[in-house]
């Protein structure tokens, strides 16, 4: 399951930063379907984390450490950032039509808003892969995890 | 300890490099743009292509400076029309059309996406080439701010669990 995890979590850090220039890599149509996808692929990073998000969620101000808070904090941030990113990418999409989703605004309104949200979430993204290094650390130590001593 | 050194400057250098790209991305000022809706709303009306900040003056150079140095001929023929030259009029000679297409160059070559020009292949709403492209220098600058964060916060943890250590005498592990 970990390894599992890992590969996601590479697969969301290498798509994240490709879409992070629409004309870097395959051009506009894969920014926009990649950038639709990725949701779905951080729900499931997170799903995968279900039982510490519970765990955290119910004892937020009581039980919970410092450290786990920050994180769930962080985790939320993240959240709010990709809803952004991905609800302001839907009014300026222009190979896939979305005309049927009426958001109101002027396209500038939410082009600012995508390009601002998708560079402090990166920021966020960041400061996330740091606070988990050592978790990203402990993958790489196979042997380790091939013997079961990684749970 | 030669492991930590290595660790130590590959670090630096990560963070050096997110430093620049900070500044070649124009990180901040795009990040906190979301903060300044109204004023940014107001600036980009208009303006329609692309959604990013061209350089300043450069409405002015495709208006006025070129109706003031367009032959005699030429320019009251745009008065009578009632309109500004464009760069992609054909009346305009070929010495300030090579001009303006050695700015939209120049525009392309300082590596960021904001708005390009249409002889460029590329300007904004619309111009997105389509086709197979793969360039990925902008993913590397992006790809340093981020690399660049991810070690600072790996060392202010290091630095706040070391802290905490000598002060409880152990360390909160998530």
């Amino acid at each position: 399951m970990n390894i599992f995890k890992f590969f996601l979590s590479l697969s969301l850090t290498i798509v994240m930063l490709l879409l992070m220039d629409p004309r870097s890599f395959y051009g506009i149509s894969f920014h926009e379907w990649a950038g639709l996808i990725i949701g779905i692929f951080f729900i499931l990073h997170k799903i995968l984390d279900w039982g510490w998000i519970k765990k955290v969620t119910l004892g937020f101000f009581r039980k919970s450490t410092g450290r786990a808070r920050f994180n769930y904090a962080l985790d939320v941030l993240l959240l709010a950032g990709l809803i952004l990113m991905i609800l302001s990418g839907i009014p300026i999409a222009r190979t896939i039509d979305f005309s049927w989703f009426k958001l109101g605004g002027s396209p500038m309104f939410w082009r600012v808003m995508h390009t601002s949200s998708s560079l402090i979430t990166l920021v966020l993204f960041g400061i996330h892969l740091g606070l988990h290094w050592n978790w990203v650390v402990q993958r790489f130590n196979f042997k380790r995890i091939r013997n079961g001593e990684e749970n | 300890m030669v492991k930590k050194i290595s660790c130590l400057i590959i670090s630096a250098a990560i963070i050096t490099a997110g430093y620049f790209a900070l500044g070649k991305l124009n990180y901040w000022e795009r990040s906190v743009r979301i903060f300044s809706m109204n004023n940014t709303d107001q600036r980009f009306e208009g303006r329609g292509r692309g959604g990013f900040e061209r350089p300043e003056g450069f409405r002015e150079r495709s208006g006025r400076q070129v109706m003031r140095e367009l032959p005699d001929s030429i320019r009251a023929r745009f008065e009578a029309e009632g309109r500004r030259p464009m760069i992609r009029d054909r009346n305009i000679p070929d010495s300030l059309r090579r001009q303006f297409r050695q700015d939209g160059v120049e525009r392309i070559d300082r590596g960021s996406f904001e708005g390009r020009t249409r002889d460029g292949g590329d300007r904004g709403r619309g111009g997105f080439s389509g086709g197979k492209k793969i360039n990925l220098m902008n993913v590397v600058w992006f790809l340093a701010v981020f690399a660049s964060f991810t070690v600072i916060t790996v060392y202010l943890d290091k630095a706040y669990c070391l802290i905490k250590k000598r002060r409880n005498g152990k360390v909160n592990i998530r």
